[in-house]
């Protein structure tokens, strides 16, 4: 055999097909214990014995093949054109042991379309737990194919199905149901209409909601014998067509299957019963919600302070080590102070998406799915709309591609435009930082104040959505139907191996993806920030020291002597006579004005790098923007990292500790930086006002070019994300606005 | 005089604005070769 096998992974939403995917291929492919977490086909090799490959293809989950929505139609088109390059030589359907009899209605319909097909039968290690007895081998004799009793969780069967698909040619393709007897006329007429064609791919085509391109739903009807049916007669033969299957299904598991229903329920239904209750497990949903920010905020506050602390060290050790110039400069105050600004964030990302990675692994995600489409409906949004706007507290972009599994149009698009409101990681950092600075570290009832902020900003994301969601539709004039069926999944105990991956995959990828971004912006931004074509920019030094000749320091510098002053006043000990830790009351007036001196001189040498950076080519940008931001309570600092975030949200933070870098002469981190910021009347410039105002316009705003790509991708047009840009844009604006207005 | 700091330094720039330049202007909507196919592939624009 020196042919390379193509394998098609199909299977039912929520049978672990991506697990299956992964445990052949090798691969780390994203898993979860809720439906609908792969919406688009993703491919592998599987390497076999004597040289053999098999490229697998992960397919969406469907039900059957008779498609309603967009990702069901991908696994469905593929195995219709069997002259499309990835056309399976062998399908591997994967099912759920506990839910076999609806699993092999698929597997049946695979088999009427003449494809060769080995049944896998996944999370066999819950069959003695939930008191299940399978006859193996009776099953196969009746289906006539070869089937893998397979458990992921504990790696076992994936060998025995490596070694069928390697002799996948044994695998007979012969159809299961004979569908004809629903309608023998009709399907007479058709076979002779299309002789060459298999029967039951037609009856698919036909049938089919979702329209495919190369094979047209109405191809069939441009030969004049086509013997066409109203679409409410060709539903009717379609049920027909269930009840057949099932009763063919219902044949063979009778003597094959056996479920001791006392031990398969139980506890399960108990649990169910209290998570999904009307008012407990709204409770539960907001306690769990609660004790997931409070651990956000209580686990990473030490490691986050040792990054910060770790960055501005090692800036510091550049300008000590590196020869003195433009270069180590770059790298000490563009470059390095930008990726401290991201990689600072990294445990509380990694914690948000251990716990995401939690809920999903146990099967909770998809109570909450279910208890949510209760909240959704009044606001014209289903169930379905749930799994991406959960998404969306990840990242806008799979949110968005996630939508492809909801059939009705508008409330795709709805979902679609409502998605980005949804707070997802990327607003973590700018959130994170500003409540550092402007919510107080206190506790009320053992729960901190920043982490009911925190929590409240999540809150406000959902709110905005779904009354988006509300306005839209009722302005869209779009037709509609929709039906939500959510599968519930069996209580696992997660698996830490994949809870693992997820988290690591999914914070490299943020670090990544948004770290190449803030480390371009960083170096392009230092440049701007440090080059400057005006005379007031060259003679900075000169400028400065006259002022401060003439005028004496300004009010910001005054106030950083004070505090100085103050501080060191309150760290020593006066005493009579001097001695360990304690400073004698004579020298005390010459340590403090030898102090004054040295505090004075930083103090003007950070007004010069102050006024350099206004004169600055970044400065004068800033100048330009800043009547737009100045009503929100931002300066043109603020209003820089504001536009440079639009590429992406998390830039904003990167752009601040770069801006701020340059306009110091000192080395500091990135919250000590912001805290010292002041306005020109002396007072902290991240104040609540401020921070209030800021939060809110990124908790509105459509800061994000990447999920604005994705949209129009996903719409086929320029006037969803533009409309979604401006519409958020001006929401943004005016909370922003509202805010500070009203708070200050 | 410019120094080799300098050219190191202009030369990361060049490439800091090449990259963001290749990710935002010339080709922001990721309208990479559209693959030929059906509704399977991302780009199908059919719906």
């Amino acid at each position: 055999m020196s042919k390379d096998i193509k394998v098609a992974l199909i299977g039912n939403p929520n049978t672990g097909k991506t697990s299956v995917f992964n445990s052949l291929t090798g691969l780390k492919q994203k898993v979860g214990n809720y439906p609908g977490i792969t919406v688009e086909k993703k491919q592998g090799v599987c390497k076999l014995s004597r040289g053999v490959k098999a490229h697998i293809t992960d397919l969406p989950g469907t039900y059957s093949l008779n498609t309603t929505s967009l990702d069901e139609s991908v696994a469905v088109e593929l195995l219709l054109n069997r002259n499309a390059p990835d056309f399976p030589d062998l399908a591997v359907v994967i099912s759920d042991v506990e839910n076999l009899k609806r699993n092999l209605l698929l597997y049946t319909q695979i088999r009427d379309l003449r494809i060769p097909a080995i049944l896998v039968i996944n999370m066999a290690d819950r069959m003695t737990r939930k008191g299940i007895s399978l006859d193996v081998e009776g099953l196969e004799k009746h289906l006539d194919t070869r089937i893998a009793l397979v458990s992921t969780r504990k790696n076992t069967g994936i060998d025995h199905l490596k070694k069928l698909i390697e002799n996948h040619r044994q695998i007979p393709s012969t159809p299961c149901v004979d569908i004809s007897v629903i309608a023998p006329d009709y399907f007479e007429k058709l076979r002779k209409t299309f002789p060459k064609e298999n029967l039951y791919k037609l009856w698919v085509v036909i049938t089919q909601d979702v329209n495919f391109t190369p094979l047209q739903k109405d191809y069939p009807k441009t030969k004049q014998d086509f013997p066409a049916r109203s679409r409410a007669e060709l539903k009717r033969m379609q049920h027909r067509e269930t009840i057949l299957r099932y009763q063919y299904i219902n044949g063979i598991l009778k003597e094959t299957y056996k479920v001791d229903w006392q031990a398969a329920k139980g506890l399960r239904a108990s649990i169910d019963k209290i998570l999904t209750h009307k008012v407990f497990g709204y409770l539960i949903f907001f306690l769990i919600l609660l004790t997931i920010f409070q651990a956000i905020y209580d686990w990473s506050e030490v490691p986050m302070d040792f990054i910060d602390a770790t960055f501005v060290s090692a800036s510091e050790w550049i300008k000590d080590t590196l020869p003195p110039g433009v270069l180590t400069d770059l790298i000490a105050e563009g470059i390095v102070a930008g990726i401290g600004g991201i990689v600072i964030f990294i445990p509380q990302i990694a914690f948000l998406f251990f716990f995401i990675a939690l809920l999903e692994e146990s099967g909770y995600m998809s109570r909450v799915v279910f208890l949510m489409d209760r909240v959704m409906r009044p606001f014209g949004l289903s169930g379905k709309s749930v799994v991406p706007l959960m998404s969306g507290t990840a990242c806008a972009i799979p949110a968005v591609m996630a939508t492809r599994n909801i059939d009705s149009w508008k409330e795709r698009l709805i979902t679609i435009l409502v998605t980005p409101f949804m707070t997802c990681s990327a607003r973590l950092p700018v959130y994170l930082i500003i409540i550092a600075l402007v919510i107080p570290d206190e506790r009320f009832a053992g729960l901190s104040y920043q982490a009911l902020t925190l929590m409240m900003l999540y809150l406000i994301g959902f709110v905005a959505a779904i009354l988006s969601a509300t306005a839209l539709n009722r302005i869209l004039k779009v037709p509609s139907r929709s039906f939500f069926v959510v599968e519930m999944p069996s209580y696992k105990m997660p698996l830490w191996k994949n809870v693992f991956y997820t988290v690591v995959e999914k914070t490299k990828s943020f670090v990544y993806g948004a770290g190449k971004i803030i480390l371009a912006i960083s170096i392009v931004l230092w440049f701007l920030g440090s080059y400057g074509f005006s005379e007031e920019f060259h003679k900075a030094p000169e400028i400065v020291q006259e002022r401060v000749a003439s005028q004496g320091l300004s009010e910001e510098s005054k106030a950083y002597v004070a505090d100085k002053i103050k501080e060191y006043r309150n760290s020593v000990r006066v005493g009579i006579t001097p001695g360990p830790n304690t400073i004698a009351l004579g020298s005390l007036q010459d340590s403090l004005q030898l102090l004054r001196t040295e505090l004075e001189v930083r103090a003007i040498n950070q007004e010069i790098a102050s006024y350099r950076l206004e004169e600055s080519m970044i400065g004068h940008m800033g100048k330009w923007i800043e009547p737009v931001v100045r009503p929100l309570g931002y300066d043109w600092k603020i209003g820089i990292a504001v536009l440079t975030s639009f590429a992406a949200r998390e830039v904003f933070v990167g752009t601040l500790a770069t801006i701020y870098s340059v306009g110091s002469d000192e080395e500091e981190t990135i919250k000590n930086r912001m805290a010292a910021e002041r306005k020109v009347d002396g007072q902290p410039l991240f104040n609540l006002p401020t921070g209030i105002s800021l939060m809110l316009f990124y908790a509105f705003a459509m800061q994000c070019m990447s999920t604005l790509a994705i949209v129009k991708r996903e719409t086929n047009s320029w006037k969803w994300p533009l409309l979604q840009l401006v519409g958020m844009t001006l929401i943004a604006y005016i909370a922003a606005l509202a805010a500070y207005q009203i708070l200050s | 005089m410019v120094s080799w700091q300098h050219i190191l330094a202009y030369l990361i720039l060049g490439a800091a604005l090449l990259y963001l330049m290749r990710k935002f202007i010339w080709d922001p909507f990721g309208a990479k070769e559209k693959k030929k196919g059906g509704c399977g592939d991302e780009d199908c624009g059919c719906h």
